[in-house]
């Protein structure tokens, strides 16, 4: 890429066009090494040609060559795998002593596992478990045959993770992790891996079987051949090669268990998952064996570090072989988790799966909801949300069974029936279902993720109203005409539509708590975010109850048939359901800590927005920008926060306190919901919020602009949404 | 928390704000920004913003000697016209007496001047320091970057917006670069 003025100036530089190239249209190669050298004798350090196609913007991608912050070219110790291999990097055997070469693969199994964790918490592939020289050359393995099977089930099992989360799609940030660039993620064989993998395991747990036996039967077992040569040594050594396999073998069954259709393979991914956490075990208990005997010798201090039980540092490993292949920004350093860590972090992986694999497939899609956001609070990592989520949504169905549509008539309270009406032929209702998948993937990526794009399809699911309104009203014409069929219909129509509302407040509700758990407010803010909050919960639980009464309407007529009894007036006796009443505790707990807030502003001059260049209003547009453009709610604005909170006095607050509507409200629902655990202990933390908080407030109220020096802070001790007010004297 | 020690000793009005005044400064810029940031950046990624934006450059000096910088840019985002905080440091010793909130305030003025809408940047959600300056100032948390930084760390991107009345975008036409998020990677070390 010669500038042109400069290749009008070099008079000296022959410019050759090359043949062999083709050449495009209008177009030609040239080789303009001449030109190039010219142009660089006028050149100082430091400087750049600048031209039309090369401004001041890209010359920032510029890489300083022979800094290894920039230059993945850079060869740090070997050119490539093959000189590696010439070099000695990875011999085979590890060691012509037999037990030095079992010690070493046990290393390099340990450091393995190391990288591997290292990968699934962000790492790349390349620079992780493709940093194994072994694991590149899968060919080169195969006359050893313990670090050949372990090489294969390595490789096959990244091969099933890869394909599973890119399968999900749950890594939309974490895009690195798929990106195999060409590694040997699938070499010949390889899906021989499991009964290559259970040969070895067979001839070492007779190896281990000869070397337990009392001496009178040794004889009987003598054509055993031990694992290594020193016999004191050889349990040992075997029991800490075994688990390490059995390991690997329990750990791919689980992952491909997991992936069967309709989660069938559930049951049996949960027997792995338990022998999988019994052999971590074993594992961690042989660490102290394989320290003591080590083939590095003594040890510096710091084993905590160590990438390996044995705490040596394992041979076949080079991280900058595949710098230059591999990435295409600059290499940069990975940490490695230790070999402690990386056996933490599978056991947190295999608790979250069994958690998944337990899930009872509820066919209720509230039910479905609340499985995967109390999921996400375990903080599960990518492999993770990647399986919860194959398991919810399979061929466009949940849990790859229940259609959609049945799912939203369900879920809309709908009598059984309704699912097979021809309603759902209507494109729309198709959208909606096709939402509510989107709505499923979306709740199992990262919060973060998550939190952005709930922002963003608040505006879809608004649209899908009016849109649903406009197909029903068109489809259905004229309403008064009284048919049976066309009275299912309208039942279908107005049941759907007030459940997408209650689904779309529901998102709102989540969009604007997970704000909490990233720590998005400042606690300046929490006034407004809990007005917010206050007017999308009245909303939602609204929206519920609306829904509810509706299928009592119905529902409710036909009980009534069959209850001799039923003279009395429905009204009378109705009562609010309890999912409407654990909205309106909610309730309580948004409005009295929005109060608090407020009066705290408002009296103490404290948690107030100021700043030099905006008023706290564009901090509120910014907040609620997305909620504002979907209308959600109506004439939610700056100015009704400002109308509400204004005037909000502590001597107004001491007579209607809120928190202990909340409290006995919990208290009171408890019996509701005595056979749900996940809930019960949600009512508790309400408790405690509102017990703490209406403590806090009464202070407040008694000496909070008396005594200036009271430090007032804001806490997420008891649930991870509603603050509790710490009151302190400074 | 900085040992007593290690703080410099002046007086707020020893402090000179410079705006950028050419390539003698841009050494003074690298230095201190080489020696606080772990991230590489290259002398083309520093002349990037001091040539296309000078105004919205400046540095801080205590006796002649340089101890804190910002640089950034503005330009066209999605049909807005944003100013970007890419770099703000302040070195260690002289951290904590409100030269980073001078600076920071200085370029955000211009950038409002030049009818800016908004302000961004991303910071470490670990730097406490940066987050309470840059709160003070008006901006929020308005994402959370899911493991931005290559050491793993998420970032909060932090937002400015500027009270819309007047809508003024006839300042000078500026330069942009292709992608406002290009440079993403400027790194906030301010402890306050």
């Amino acid at each position: 890429m010669a500038d042109k003025s400069e290749a009008e100036r070099g008079e000296d530089a022959k410019v050759s066009i090359s043949p062999s190239i083709p050449s495009g249209n209008d177009t030609v190669w040239a080789d303009v090494s001449s030109l190039f050298r010219l142009a660089c004798n006028d050149l100082r350090s430091d400087e750049l040609i600048s031209g039309e196609n090369f401004n001041l913007f890209a010359a920032m991608s510029a890489l300083e060559i022979m800094d290894p912050k920039m230059d993945s070219g850079i060869v740090s110790t070997y050119y490539s795998v093959d000189e590696a291999i010439d070099s000695g990097a990875a011999p085979i055997p590890l060691s012509f002593d037999r037990t030095v070469d079992v010690q070493r693969v046990i290393d390099i199994m340990d450091h393995l596992l190391a990288c591997e964790a290292t990968w699934h918490k962000g790492g790349s592939l390349a620079q992780t478990v493709f940093s194994c020289i072994y694991l590149l050359r899968p060919e080169r393995t195969s006359f050893h045959a313990l670090l050949h099977s372990f090489c294969r089930v390595i490789r096959t099992t990244c091969n099933t993770v890869v394909s599973a989360v890119s399968d999900a799609r749950t890594n939309e940030e974490e895009d690195l992790f798929t990106m195999a660039y060409g590694l040997p993620l699938k070499a010949d064989g390889d899906d021989k891996c499991l009964s290559m993998l259970h040969a070895v395991e067979e001839t070492i747990s007779r190896q281990l079987k000869a070397c337990k036996a009392p001496l009178s039967k040794r004889k009987v077992l003598e054509d055993v051949e031990p694992l290594q040569t020193n016999l004191d040594l050889e349990e040992g050594f075997c029991k800490a090669v075994l688990c390490r396999l059995r390991f690997r073998k329990h750990l791919y069954h689980v992952l491909t268990c997991m992936r069967r259709p309709q989660g069938k393979g559930l049951e049996l991914a949960k027997k792995h998952i338990t022998s999988c956490l019994c052999e971590l075990d074993s594992m961690l208990k042989s660490a102290e064996f394989l320290r003591d005997h080590c083939a590095c010798g003594t040890l510096e201090d710091g084993a905590e570090d160590k990438t390996t039980a044995s705490g040596c540092q394992p041979i076949g490993f080079d991280s900058t072989l595949n710098s230059r292949s591999a990435a295409p920004t600059p290499p940069r350093a990975i940490k490695l988790l230790s070999w402690t860590k990386a056996v933490n972090y599978f056991q947190k992986l295999l608790h979250d799966l069994d958690i998944i694999c337990s899930y009872s497939l509820d066919p209720v899609f509230e039910g479905a909801l609340r499985f995967v956001v109390d999921f996400q609070k375990l903080q599960p990592d990518l492999v993770a949300r990647a399986y919860i989520q194959l398991l919810l949504v399979q061929e466009g169905k949940l849990y790859g069974r229940e259609p959609m549509f049945a799912v939203i008539c369900r879920a809309a309270l709908l009598p059984e029936g309704a699912k097979n009406h021809d309603v759902q032929k209507n494109e729309t209702v198709g959208q909606l279902g096709q939402l509510l998948i989107s709505l499923l993937r979306i709740l199992c990526t990262n919060t973060a993720w998550q939190r952005r794009k709930l922002g963003k399809i608040l505006q879809d699911w608004r649209i899908i109203y009016v849109q649903l309104e406009l197909a029903f009203r068109k489809e259905f014409g004229d309403i008064t005409n009284t048919s049976t069929d066309q009275n299912l219909c309208l039942k279908i129509c107005k049941h759907i539509l007030i459940w997408v509302e209650e689904q779309t407040y529901w998102i709102a509700l989540r969009f604007l708590v997970l704000g909490f758990e990233l720590e998005l407010y400042s606690t300046s803010e929490y006034c407004m975010v809990y007005w917010y909050i206050y007017v999308i919960l009245i909303k939602l639980a609204e929206k519920t109850h609306l829904k509810m009464m509706l299928s009592n309407d119905s529902t409710g007529r036909r009980k009534s048939k069959k209850k001799r009894d039923f003279v009395k007036d429905v009204g009378k006796d109705y009562q609010i359901p309890p999912s409407v009443l654990l909205l309106q505790c909610y309730i309580y707990i948004a409005e009295g800590l929005m109060m608090m807030l407020a009066s705290l502003r408002n009296e103490n001059k404290i948690f107030l927005c100021l700043g030099p260049f905006n008023t706290e209003q564009e901090r509120f547009i910014q907040h609620f920008e997305l909620l504002q453009k979907a209308c959600l709610p109506d004439h939610a604005s700056y100015f009704s926060f400002r109308e509400t909170t204004a005037h909000a006095r502590f001597s107004t607050l001491s007579e209607y306190n809120c928190f202990k509507d909340a409290q006995r409200m919990a208290k009171e629902l408890r019996g509701n919901f005595a056979n749900d655990p996940d809930r019960m202990a949600e009512l508790r933390r309400i408790e405690q919020v509102a017990e703490h908080n209406c403590v806090a407030l009464n202070l407040l109220c008694r000496l909070g602009t008396l005594e200036p020096s009271l430090k007032i802070s804001f806490e997420f001790i008891h649930h991870p949404h509603f603050a509790v007010a710490a009151v302190k004297r400074s | 928390m900085e040992a007593e020690e290690g703080k410099a000793e002046f007086e707020a009005s020893e402090i000179d704000y410079v705006s950028y005044g050419g390539e003698h400064h841009l050494p003074l810029i690298m230095k201190l920004v080489d020696q606080e940031l772990s991230e590489p950046y290259s002398i083309f990624t520093y002349r990037y913003f001091v040539y296309l934006w000078p105004h919205l450059s400046f540095l801080a000096f205590h006796k002649g000697k340089c101890v804190g910088t910002v640089v950034c840019k503005m330009g066209d985002h999605r049909h807005t016209f944003r100013g970007y905080i890419a770099m703000l440091v302040v070195l260690n010793p002289y951290r904590g007496r409100g030269i980073a909130t001078e600076l920071v305030s200085r370029s955000i003025q211009v950038m409002m001047e030049s009818g800016c809408e908004e302000v961004t940047l991303e910071a470490e959600v670990t730097n406490k320091g940066a987050l309470a300056l840059y709160g003070r100032l008006g901006f929020i948390r308005a994402k959370r970057l899911f493991r931005y930084y290559l050491n793993g760390v998420d970032a909060f991107r932090l937002k400015l917006l500027f009270p819309r009345p007047e809508p003024n975008y006839s300042g000078s036409a500026l330069p942009t670069g292709d992608d406002a998020q290009g440079l993403d990677e400027g790194k906030h070390y301010v402890v306050t």
